[in-house]
């Protein structure tokens, strides 16, 4: 008994020794676990709390540096915070990885300590007397039951909740959003240089014809553009766009068109200032921002002497943009974009002839993608193309030194061509009764009629014009009638229809058309002209705006003065007029 | 230094000119004078699939391993040690990932989603466990499952969980099990990987939710045995059902049961039933009328979780990151949010048509609705069952690890005097 | 009594059979499915670098400390400029490695001069972090030559990869393992 006895002391004392030991183990390395834990809370915390104002601290140092580049204790300063910031980040990777060994390492003696502490106090089993065995297991189901029922309840009703919460309805049927606008739609804005087909053509006839820069009258708004430049504005809806640039940046700069407000600019990087060696395009030159942008609505594309061409989002989100080197051009680059449903589509001569380097591209507008490219033999010019239906096909004029060559917009095949032109290439082409209008500057005015001749279409010219030839403006026809502007202010008509044709003078194989009347302005124009209904409207360099009829005879309706150099044409919205002149944009509108 | 970079710009240029291809170099990588030899771009490769085929094995090896353990040789240490090397193995070696228990994801996928096809071996994962479940019960949970091993080594100090509570919480893991198994076929999520609480132990490492987790269900496990694998595995709901009409099984006893009643609370896991006693008529008759009442309304069980599951659609597609993309530029597009996000911006970028991510959106949450109405029917279904089996008797005339619910870990069979008895003659036998 | 017990039992042990039977075949069923489409290689994460937008989620929601994702090299598409806009800042103050002028927040783009006027650009994966300033910089004024990649020396492969779901432009596919780099190429004529 004795024996028995002072075994079971000898093993339970054991047992006792073992059981406290298990228990201060698992006591010291619960504490060591917390200890952990807070550790690895507090290097959390520090990366959250204290980086982020290294960072700031970070970026204004590196502004200061740049401002003051000789500045050594400065540059010492910033080069001591960049080591600190990438230690503290090294330093807490590291403390968090270890931290993470060491909690595990504790966790296990952590678990084993107090699992052998319950085990050394294991107790024999001892099962309670049961009561009611019949009532608890009854009980125990109906309790079930209602626990069941209540958690179906709970995730039932939040399933309702779910289910009647409002949700994005994307619409039963898709809706179709055009991804680019109908023929209608383009008809009702100004997305180009000289609107619709480059026509110069108002489809608004409610716009005023008086206004006055220095009293304000009719003038809306006038907005200052913050960087200059000869590209035209174009609108589309309740915005209008216009670009500016000078050797350092390029932007365009979108306007509201009931307040004037500057909504939005967007900037194309200018890699003359990036390589710091900036284009340079003096007086005799069209300037940084000469190409006019184009809008459909939802997207507005602007291209610049540089050759960078850029795409933004109606909401001035930059879509895409590109470079296609600079343009080798001696007046610097200036042929505006024209669309076809959605494409953009760009002129870009360059060069001689000979260098085989100018091409017509077309992008895809909304992503900027080469859809097709063709090169073409022809010398750089500074005309802008169009896009007309003819015959119901669309074709894609263009006007270079020396060919007028027309081109299916889809495919960028080439469909026919004219030899007709030279040099300095300024006025762009019109479409008007059924003829196609180029222009050879101070020679000639070329009648083009394109026809179909068995699976080719052919083109020739109809008869000439050689009076009152600009060059610099584009051409103006409301159909019957043609209006060229000379540079230094005369204004010609030709009768363009077909029954002036008894008029001509037949030379050789040329016929030569006269001209209808003539009248000298005496002011300088580098602003195509436009027509509003059957009403001119000539902007002069000086911003004086003559109104005349557009008639068989020469009628003055009115000037109207502006107070401001005017270079870029007029662009023609409901009601409105948005001129550019060297500083301001304006609107001019009917203020009652 | 501004010489020879303008040098290097003009030179450039020109050659930019003729190329003009979207991805073309703006500045053409150089020739090198000095026969300069490029060096090459390093491509560590990944494990090979040939690996995962041996992790695969090592699975098969367990399982058997524990089958033995728990059926054959009835050793809770064997298992004990098994569960450890599950642990060490599957667990922070394999960092737990890939297992059975995501591979239902996987293999949802797989058969749904035509672009996806899932790696046989995972295929294997998926069917092995279910497979040996079915011939042996639940060994795979017991010692090779490396998130029940954690739990299961977690485990302290055992709170009995009241048998009311257990039968209701467990309807958990069937709506994660539907969650799951919708959203792994619209391809919109794998909630199972998102959501799992021990993988971030495996890795040591994740963000701070997923840690505060793992520490919850840590503190969790040590009172209330193996939270994760009784209310709210997934693969467990399969696992249940398949073990109860498994081949063999685990028993308390080795031979006899002679209710001795001390195994009444050896199992941490509440798997232990106790034989039934017959009922008061009064409430014998009650539940008779309850059972036909349940029986017949199960149809509307049906229906209405079918219902609340399909007209949750709308919620459920924001898990798509597609639908979320289509909800955030319809906003935006309609000014009702503003500024834009990196996503929306790279989705206007790419020129993808709107309207077809719109369609594709629509597209989703259509699915969704079918299998919401599937799953819900199917949860509908299990509710309405569960309260069946919540009002019939069952009859058990010895104590006996329930069938789906017993984890095979070999605990209560220190507790029964037959197995003692088992071992003394083992040991005769032996000397 | 015994007979209805008996008979109760071999019902019982009927059904029991009967369900064992039509699982086994519904699991094999099952696995005769799948096993049609299925592929004996893994399957692991990368990046499409002509996806990627370079948003720096890589860098925060990889599951481990340091991201798997680091940035690599495409050599041969490499300008070698010394003004490197993947490794200089814009208008930076000077063109050398400097702290101010680089724009690895780690510092892990080593600079090394070849010959005049290029210079080598090389990373250094042990301290990048997967941010992808470089690769921002290098795609909008250079040949972006940077791109980042999933590096499956460090990669778990996670059956769902937690970058994956974050990533904003859906860059991450699944490729074989045995193709699991989708690198960029030159493509200059």
């Amino acid at each position: 008994m004795n024996t028995e006895r002072g075994d079971n002391s000898k093993s339970g004392k054991l047992a006792d020794i073992l059981y406290r030991a298990a228990i201060q183990t698992a006591v010291v390395s619960g504490i060591f676990l917390l200890i952990i834990v807070s550790l690895l809370l507090l290097n959390f915390y520090k990366g959250i709390i204290i980086e982020p104002r290294l960072e700031e601290q970070w970026e204004q140092l590196k502004t200061e540096v740049r401002n003051k580049p000789k500045d050594e204790e400065l540059l010492s300063r910033v080069r001591e915070l960049d080591l600190e910031m990438r230690t503290n980040r090294v330093r807490q990777d590291d403390s968090s990885r270890r931290g993470g060994y060491l909690l595990l390492g504790g966790l296990a003696v952590f678990l084993v300590s107090l699992k052998g502490s319950v085990q050394l106090r294991k107790k024999l089993p001892r099962p309670e007397k049961q009561v009611d065995v019949r009532g608890l297991q009854v009980r125990e189901l109906i309790w079930g039951r209602r626990a069941a029922t209540v958690v179906l309840i709970v995730l039932g009703s939040w399933l309702l909740i779910v289910a009647f919460l409002p949700a994005l309805d994307f619409g039963r049927t898709i809706f179709v959003v055009a991804l680019y606008p109908s023929m209608d739609e383009i008809a009702r804005n100004w997305p180009r240089f000289r609107g619709p087909e480059g026509a110069g053509i108002s489809a608004y006839n409610n716009v005023p014809t008086e206004w006055d820069g220095k009293t304000g009258k009719n003038i809306l708004w006038k907005s200052k553009v913050p960087l200059p430049g000869h590209s035209s504005p174009v609108v589309w809806g309740d915005r209008v766009y216009v670009s500016g640039a000078n050797e350092e940046s390029q932007q365009i700069f979108c306007f509201d068109v009931f307040s004037g407000a500057l909504l939005w600019d967007g900037s194309l990087v200018n890699p003359g200032a990036v390589s710091g060696e900036p284009l340079e395009l003096n007086e005799d030159t069209a300037g940084y921002a000469a190409p006019t942008p184009v809008t459909d609505g939802r997207r507005v594309c602007t291209i610049f002497p540089t050759g960078d061409i850029g795409c933004f989002d109606f909401n001035g989100r930059l879509l895409w943009s590109r470079n296609f080197g600079l343009p080798d051009s001696i007046y610097g680059y200036a042929s505006s974009l024209e669309m076809y449903q959605d494409m953009i589509l760009i002129q870009y001569d360059q060069g001689y002839a000979e260098d085989e380097k100018s091409k017509v591209i077309a992008l895809d507008f909304q992503t900027g993608r080469t859809v097709w490219e063709t090169k073409r033999s022809v010398s750089s010019s500074w005309t802008s193309p169009i896009v007309v239906q003819i015959d119901n096909e669309f074709q894609y004029i263009t006007c270079s030194n020396p060919f007028v060559i027309g081109y299916d917009p889809k495919s960028g095949e080439e469909i026919w061509r004219v030899e007709c032109l030279g040099p300095d290439l300024a006025p762009s082409a019109i479409y008007a009764n059924g003829l196609v209008f180029a222009i050879e500057p101070f020679t000639a005015l070329y009648a083009i009629r394109t026809k179909v001749k068995g699976d080719f279409r052919v083109a020739e010219i109809v008869w000439m014009g050689e009076d009152g030839i600009p060059d610099i403006t584009s051409p103006l026809s409301n159909g019957q009638l043609l209006l060229l502007l000379t540079t230094y202010g005369t204004l010609t008509c030709y009768d363009i229809t077909d029954e002036a044709s008894d008029k001509d003078r037949v030379n050789n194989q040329e016929r030569i058309r006269p001209k209808l009347w003539e009248q000298e302005l005496d002011m300088e124009f580098n602003a195509s002209a436009s027509l509003v209904g059957d009403k001119l409207y000539l902007l002069s360099t000086k911003g004086v705006m003559i109104i005349a009829r557009a008639g068989r005879s020469y009628k003055e309706i009115g000037r109207c003065e502006l107070g401001e150099e005017c270079y870029a044409s007029p662009a023609f919205a409901d009601g409105r007029i948005y001129i550019r002149g060297v500083e301001n944009l304006y609107c001019i509108g009917n203020k009652d | 230094m501004r010489q020879l970079r303008s040098i290097v710009i003009l030179l450039v240029l020109p050659l930019i000119v003729t190329t003009d291809s979207f991805g073309a170099e703006r500045f053409p990588p150089p020739d090198f004078e000095s026969g300069h030899e490029l060096p090459v771009t390093t491509v560590p490769s990944p494990r090979q699939s040939f690996y995962e085929y041996i992790d695969l094995g090592v699975l098969v090896a367990a399982i058997g391993v524990a089958s033995y353990l728990a059926l054959r040789r009835r050793s809770r240490r064997g298992l004990f040690v098994l569960t450890v090397f599950s642990l060490l193995y599957f667990g922070f070696w394999r960092k737990g990932c890939i297992c059975p228990i995501g591979a239902i994801q996987n293999i949802t996928m797989s058969i749904f989603d035509s672009s996806y096809a899932a790696p046989l071996f995972v295929l294997g994962f998926f069917l092995v466990p279910l497979v040996s479940t079915l011939f042996f019960g639940r060994t795979f949970c017991a010692a090779v499952c490396p998130l029940g091993a954690v739990q299961d080594l977690v485990l302290v100090r055992p709170v009995s969980v009241p048998g009311w509570l257990e039968k209701s919480l467990r309807l958990l893991a069937y709506v994660y099990l539907g969650a799951a198994v919708l959203f792994a076929a619209t391809g919109s999520a794998f909630i199972i990987c998102r959501y799992d609480p021990f993988v971030s132990i495996f890795r040591l490492s994740g963000n701070l939710s997923v840690l505060i987790l793992a520490g919850c269900f840590l503190l969790a496990g040590m009172f209330i045995g193996r939270p994760y694998c009784r209310f709210l595995c997934p693969y467990g709901v399969i696992l249940r059902q398949l073990s109860r009409i498994s081949r063999f099984r685990v028993t308390i006893t080795p031979d006899d049961c002679i209710h001795c009643r001390l195994c009444e609370d050896a199992c941490p896991f509440g798997a232990i039933k106790k034989p039934t006693v017959e009922w008061p008529a009064k409430s014998y008759s009650k539940n008779k009328r309850l059972l036909g009442l349940l029986i017949v309304a199960l149809p509307v069980f049906v229906l209405a979780g079918g219902w609340l599951g399909g007209s949750a659609k709308h919620i459920a597609a924001k898990v798509n990151w597609r639908v979320r993309l289509a909800e955030r530029i319809y906003l935006e597009d309609r000014g009702q949010v503003e500024g834009t996000t990196d996503a929306s911006d790279a989705f206007r970028a790419t020129g993808e048509d709107v309207n077809e991510l719109y369609s594709e959106a629509y597209a989703i949450r259509r699915k969704l609705g079918i299998g919401g109405w599937i799953v819900g029917g199917f949860l509908g279904l299990v509710a309405g069952l569960k309260l069946v089996g919540l009002s019939i008797r069952k009859n058990r005339v010895d104590y006996e690890a329930d069938a789906g619910e017993c984890l095979s870990c070999g605990r209560c069979f220190s507790y029964c005097p037959r197995e003692h008895a088992r071992l003394e003659r083992m040991r005769q036998e032996a000397s | 009594m015994e007979k209805n017990n008996r008979g109760d039992v071999s019902r019982r042990s009927f059904l029991r059979d009967g369900l064992f039977g039509g699982s086994l075949a519904g699991l094999g069923a099952l696995g005769g499915l799948v096993f049609n489409k299925t592929k004996a290689a893994n399957t692991v994460w990368q990046i499409d670098p002509y996806v990627c937008i370079a948003c720096g989620n890589c860098a925060t929601y990889c599951v481990l400390e340091e991201s798997a994702v680091k940035c690599v090299h495409a050599f041969a598409m490499c300008g070698y400029c010394d003004l490197c806009s993947g490794f200089l800042e814009p208008e930076p103050r000077e063109l050398d490695s400097g702290a101010e002028n680089e724009l690895c927040p780690a510092g892990a783009i080593q600079r090394r001069f070849v010959e005049d006027p290029y210079y080598e650009y090389t990373i250094d994966e042990s301290l990048c972090n997967g941010c992808g300033k470089c690769v921002k910089g290098c795609n909008a004024f250079g040949n972006g030559s940077l791109f980042l990649q999933v590096r499956h020396d460090r990669c778990l492969n996670c059956n769902e990869c937690s970058i994956a779901a974050a990533c904003p432009s859906g860059a991450f596919k699944r490729v074989p393992a045995d193709k699991p780099y989708i690198l960029k190429e030159a493509k200059h004529e």
